[in-house]
């Protein structure tokens, strides 16, 4: 027998390169980066979708349809009709049992009038009015009930006028402020919503991405019983493990990418003149550089948890969970939507995030904050890859 | 060559092999026979560098296995229990792949791959994805890749598990084959027959303990039992587990 000097490194490269091929042939890996590609865009097309419809619907009061109003006792109140009929509010029949057709669903509001409206107007005292509505419901539904409400509080502050100078008193008296409200917000600030969306899908298709390959490395790989001859080869464990990482970073990092370009095809696209991201060659790139630590974070992540189950379903289950651990700092975009800075730049994912929606606003993160975004994410990878290696030392790993 | 001595396991509070010694010499076939639990993938395992015993001393070609680890691995070719291989990858990948990371690559590798799929007779799925492979199948991708790289010593835990009649002949000839090249071999086996059939040297473990061992004639001899499944029985002081 003639001993052959083997590198560490011809090590490395031959487990992961093996390791690609072998994934690149399992089909829920393709799956989960071919969904990354097409229903990216799609998800896309619909929440702008959806979001350019309700601001439409919203502002748009010249074409919307008329409002459907079912009145009971319509009778008592033949002004304030005629009034909710210039506003574009249509009165209908009301249906038989008011509460039960706006809790199921049938209607969103309706207008009960008393028989004692009538003779409270006449005496000038408040006359009582009632709006069934769900205040549960929300977006697009709610507006039937917005508008109902504003019609009649328009209604009623012209009565009180009327009143009030039929008894010789200045209706201002009553109305010691004006309020004038005047909206800044850009057009890329009100798609401040949907950006936030962003760094959630693309933080859960980075783990998604990885996640086969993760658990392949020791729970697949164990199950199969090809773990204990590939650690009967000479090669160090620590270099076994560190290849198979290094095949999930491939992975997860392609997916990405994909995911990236899913987002730049469905901007260029897709005719859409409400929501304004900049999505270049340039800002896509940044992203990808900025979030490569963080896929070196998630993919250790993945590969540590997984060496601590004993087979491919417990593994699987784990995961599903561990997927949702880099989502949690996400949580304070929505909320606090904070602006980046040094306090919080170090945490991994969420300064991921900050720099994706920033990015795609179009504004500039300093370079400082994304180094010590890239820095403190790699740190955490080195140290979660760190435990990786210790676990898969153990003779535990071969079961 | 392998030298086993006072070799000690324990898994929590269970001893796994509790003081075995024997030594397997190069151009013969030594087999490991035992009832299931007696210690023998135990013993196997810490030979090919997976577990580190509690106590004594392995040695492989006089290197010591907890020491020189991998070393001792480029001189070793193991085929494991269960002996998994990667489904998405061809026969020849797979066999390819352990060859590479022993180091071998272009001409030279092919050239052995293809001398072992004509040796196990395996081309007519060598090219074939391992995905739907027969037990048989699968046992010989195995031992093409515990193969690959010629190893002096040959470990083979339970190699017959799951073969038919053909398949366990063919392995058969191949151990007769290394056997005569001059390789050390070293099987495990709970099957008596299979034991008595290709082992020049017999080593008997019951309750993590060498029984017996020696020539199958001087385990008949020093056990005055005709057959050696008698001898077998006496040695381990019990009909558990015998095939």
């Amino acid at each position: 027998m003639h001993t052959r000097n083997i590198s560490h490194l011809s090590s490395l490269w031959t487990i992961l390169k093996k390791e690609v091929i072998d994934n690149a042939r399992d089909r829920r890996t393709l799956t989960t980066m071919g969904i990354s590609i097409v229903i990216f865009p799609l998800l896309i097309f619909g929440l702008i979708w959806f979001l350019d419809k309700t601001v439409k619907e919203e502002t748009d009061l010249v074409n919307a349809d008329a409002v459907k109003l079912p009145v009971i006792g319509a009778e008592y109140a033949p002004n304030l009709m005629a009034w909710l009929g210039q506003n574009n509010i249509e009165i209908v029949d009301a249906p038989d049992d008011p509460e039960a057709s706006i809790s199921q669903g049938e209607y969103r509001v309706i207008l009960l009038i008393g028989e004692n409206y009538p003779e409270a107007f006449r005496k000038g005292t408040t006359a009582p009015l009632r709006l069934i509505h769900d205040s549960s419901i929300t977006g697009l539904e709610k507006i039937g009930y917005s508008t109902v409400r504003s019609a009649i509080n328009t209604y009623s502050s012209q009565i009180s006028s009327l009143r009030l100078m039929a008894r010789g008193v200045n209706p201002e008296v009553v109305r010691p402020i004006q309020i004038n409200t005047s909206d800044v917000a850009t057009p890329q600030a009100r798609s401040g919503q949907f950006l936030t969306m962003m760094p959630y899908l693309m933080i859960m298709f980075i783990m998604a991405g990885g996640m086969y390959l993760a658990i392949d490395t020791t729970a697949g790989e164990r199950e199969k019983g090809s773990l204990e001859p590939l650690l009967t080869q000479p090669v160090k464990r620590h270099i076994v493990l560190l290849a198979k990482l290094g095949a999930t970073v491939v992975f997860s990092s392609l997916t990405l990418l994909l995911v990236l370009s899913g987002l730049a095809l469905a901007f260029k696209y897709m005719p859409v003149d409400l929501i304004s991201i900049s999505v270049s060659l340039g800002s896509i790139l940044k992203i990808f550089l900025a979030c490569l630590p963080f896929v070196f974070a998630g993919c250790a992540l993945m590969v540590l948890v997984a060496s601590f189950t004993k087979s491919y379903k417990e593994a699987q289950s784990y995961l599903g969970m561990v997927m949702l651990v880099p989502t949690l700092p996400l949580m304070s975009l929505a909320f606090l939507s904070p602006e980046p800075s040094v306090s919080n730049m170090w945490i991994p994912a969420l300064s991921q995030g900050m720099i994706i929606i920033e990015t795609l606003k179009g504004e500039h993160v300093p370079i400082n904050l994304i180094g010590i975004s890239m820095i403190c994410s790699l740190l955490l990878a080195t140290v979660l890859a760190w435990f990786a290696v210790k676990l898969y030392q153990r003779e535990r790993i071969l079961g | 060559m392998i030298e086993v001595l006072d070799l000690k396991k324990c898994f929590g509070s269970v001893k796994a092999i509790d003081g075995v010694s024997f030594s397997a010499q190069d151009g013969k076939i030594t087999g490991l026979l035992g009832p299931n639990g007696a210690g023998k993938s135990t013993t196997l395992r810490i030979l090919y560098t997976a577990f580190k015993p509690d106590s004594g001393r392995a040695l492989i070609d006089n290197r010591d296995v907890t020491v020189d680890k991998l070393a001792v691995r480029t001189s070793i070719g193991v085929l494991t229990h269960g002996a998994g291989i990667y489904e998405r990858l061809t026969a020849r990948e797979n066999v390819r792949y352990f060859g590479e990371l022993h180091g071998m690559s272009g001409k030279e590798l092919t050239m052995r791959v293809d001398e072992l799929a004509e040796l196990l007779d395996m081309n007519d799925f060598i090219s074939r994805r391992a995905k739907g492979f027969s037990q048989g199948q699968k046992t010989k991708v195995a031992l093409a890749r515990a193969l690959v790289h010629k190893p002096r010593n040959v470990l083979l835990d339970e190699p017959t598990n799951g073969l038919d009649i053909m398949a366990t002949r063919g392995l058969r000839e191949v151990i007769q084959r290394l056997k005569d090249a001059g390789h050390c071999v070293l099987f495990s086996s709970h099957v008596m027959q299979e034991v008595a059939a290709l082992c020049d040297e017999i080593v008997i473990i019951a309750n993590g303990t060498v029984a017996a061992s020696g020539s199958p004639d001087s385990l008949r001899h020093e056990t005055n039992e005709a057959n050696l499944e008698d001898a077998f029985v006496k040695a381990i002081g019990s009909e558990e587990g015998l095939i």
